[in-house]
């Protein structure tokens, strides 16, 4: 790619520092951005509500309280509070699966098994919808259109009236900065081995 | 030998053309390319499911007051890591303090963590005395669990675990109580249970709390619960959490039955 054109810069993001620096007012605004991702990861993989509602609470106290730990150069706010959260959801079924088998031993009665989806996709996929909801107008919409709607670059360009050559610089670019989120952020960083195509 | 296109790469990676002779040939060959479009495709499957992630609910709005809470609660005492530094460098050990007294734990097969605990808990000298003789099977049950995140994730960017709690409990509505019955169950630094409780169902007695250890069904009570929505309990100082880990709540008779009535109303698990 020679002399790619200059993006806008996303507007200037103190989120994460003040965050670090014990700001309180941080703490309700990382809850407000990102206390429905949380609440998802944990709805999904926990059946019951209270448990998500739980854990999603106790991510973001261990969060706030072991915020120096946290450093924003090696990845995202919210990639960090969903490693904190996935970590949280996998001990809470663990926890399950121990009371279940006292349920069972002592009135005879099962619990609903927790189910849900592989946490790793969870999280990879909150990833990148937070990096899709970051990108520039033009490259989120055309990726949607991409993604959601399954059409091909020749169907964005005539739908969008946009030429086919600029389709393709936005998609090329909204992909790599998927991807560069994902290596940063995603649940298992860095690029699978090849040949485990939807094995995670 | 020339790489492939990153155009087509994408093209490839979002299913819309299929790799030609070459371009195979190519992809066999050369792992640079195929690493690129293994990425490339499982970004492109992930964009896919990130349909409706835009516009999911906000979380309900007694989550955020539950967290300002705890973290009030948390913020009242020294944190584990600021403990965990005095630990480096007080030789004081908790072995020598607890000689004598009667709470040591004897847990058949926690040894490993009774040692961890132990030596963690030197950093405990300047706590009560009731804390340096009594707090280790506590302390043990709590740090065990977090050692073994440490082992499976060394690299785990976890905090350290909240210094109030030593461990923690949601508590759920159990058999055919009520869902809108719930609870929270804390072990406290200071050797007491917090107990939350609500929307539980009116009984005709009492309701009592217990520690059931899950492997043995052994269970022992630790008090009853008034009317109020929380309850600070006393646990006895040797008590040894690693085992006894479900905290329950049973509706009790005043029917001369000392035992667990079988009624479970609420219950959960403690994990550190």
């Amino acid at each position: 790619m020679t002399a790619p054109r200059q993006e806008p810069d996303p507007p200037v993001d103190d989120l994460a520092p003040r965050f670090c620096a014990g700001d309180e007012a941080a703490l309700r605004e990382a809850y407000d951005r990102y206390g429905r991702a949380v609440l998802h990861l944990a709805t999904s993989m926990l059946a019951n509500r209270s448990d998500a509602e739980d854990v999603t609470q106790a991510t973001f106290v261990a969060a706030w309280l072991g915020r120096g730990t946290f450093d924003p150069a090696k990845g995202s706010l919210i990639g960090w509070l969903l490693g904190i959260g996935r970590r949280k959801v996998i001990d809470r079924m663990r926890a399950s699966a121990r009371e279940t088998r006292v349920v069972e031993t002592v009135r005879q009665l099962a619990e609903p098994a927790p189910t849900g989806p592989d946490p790793d996709r969870v999280v990879d996929r909150l990833v990148i919808a937070d990096e899709l909801a970051r990108l520039p107008d033009d490259q989120r919409r055309m990726l949607e259109l991409a993604f959601y709607d399954d059409l091909t670059h020749q169907q964005i360009a005539t739908v969008t009236g946009v030429p086919l050559g600029t389709v393709k610089s936005h998609i090329r670019r909204g992909m790599a900065s998927l991807k560069r989120r994902w290596e940063v952020d995603g649940a298992a960083p860095g690029p699978r081995p090849a040949g485990l195509s939807g094995a995670r | 030998m020339q790489h492939l296109d990153h155009d087509r790469l994408v093209f490839l990676a979002l299913g819309e053309t299929e790799a030609d002779n070459g371009e195979s040939t190519h992809l066999d060959n050369c792992a640079h390319c195929r690493v690129e479009l293994q990425a490339l495709r499982q970004v492109a499957g992930l964009g896919v499911e990130t349909q409706g992630l835009a516009d999911l609910p906000d979380p309900p709005e007694h989550i955020w007051q539950g967290i300002v809470a705890e973290v009030r609660a948390a913020e009242a005492v020294p944190s584990l890591t600021e403990a965990r530094r005095q630990q480096a460098t007080e030789p004081v050990t908790i072995v020598q303090r607890s000689n004598g007294s009667a709470a040591k734990p004897h847990t058949p097969g926690a040894s490993g963590a009774e040692s961890g605990g132990r030596s963690r808990a030197r950093r405990r000298g300047g706590w009560s005395r009731w804390a340096a003789s009594t707090v280790a099977a506590v302390a043990a049950a709590a740090i065990g669990v977090v050692g073994t995140v440490s082992v499976l994730r060394p690299d785990d960017p976890e905090p350290a675990p909240t210094p109030a709690v030593l461990a923690s409990a949601p508590l759920a509505a159990f058999g055919s109580t009520p869902k809108a019955a719930q609870g929270d169950a804390r072990i406290l630094q200071n050797g007491q249970l917090h107990l939350h409780v609500a929307n539980l169902p009116r009984v005709p007695g009492y309701y009592e709390v217990w520690l059931i250890n899950p492997t043995t069904m052994q269970m022992f009570s630790v008090g009853t619960l008034g009317g109020d929505a929380d309850a600070l309990l006393p646990l006895p100082p040797n008590v040894d959490l690693k085992s006894y880990s479900v905290v329950d709540v049973s509706a009790e008779q005043y029917d001369n039955k000392p035992a667990h009535s079988g009624d479970s109303l609420l219950r959960g698990t403690l994990t550190g």
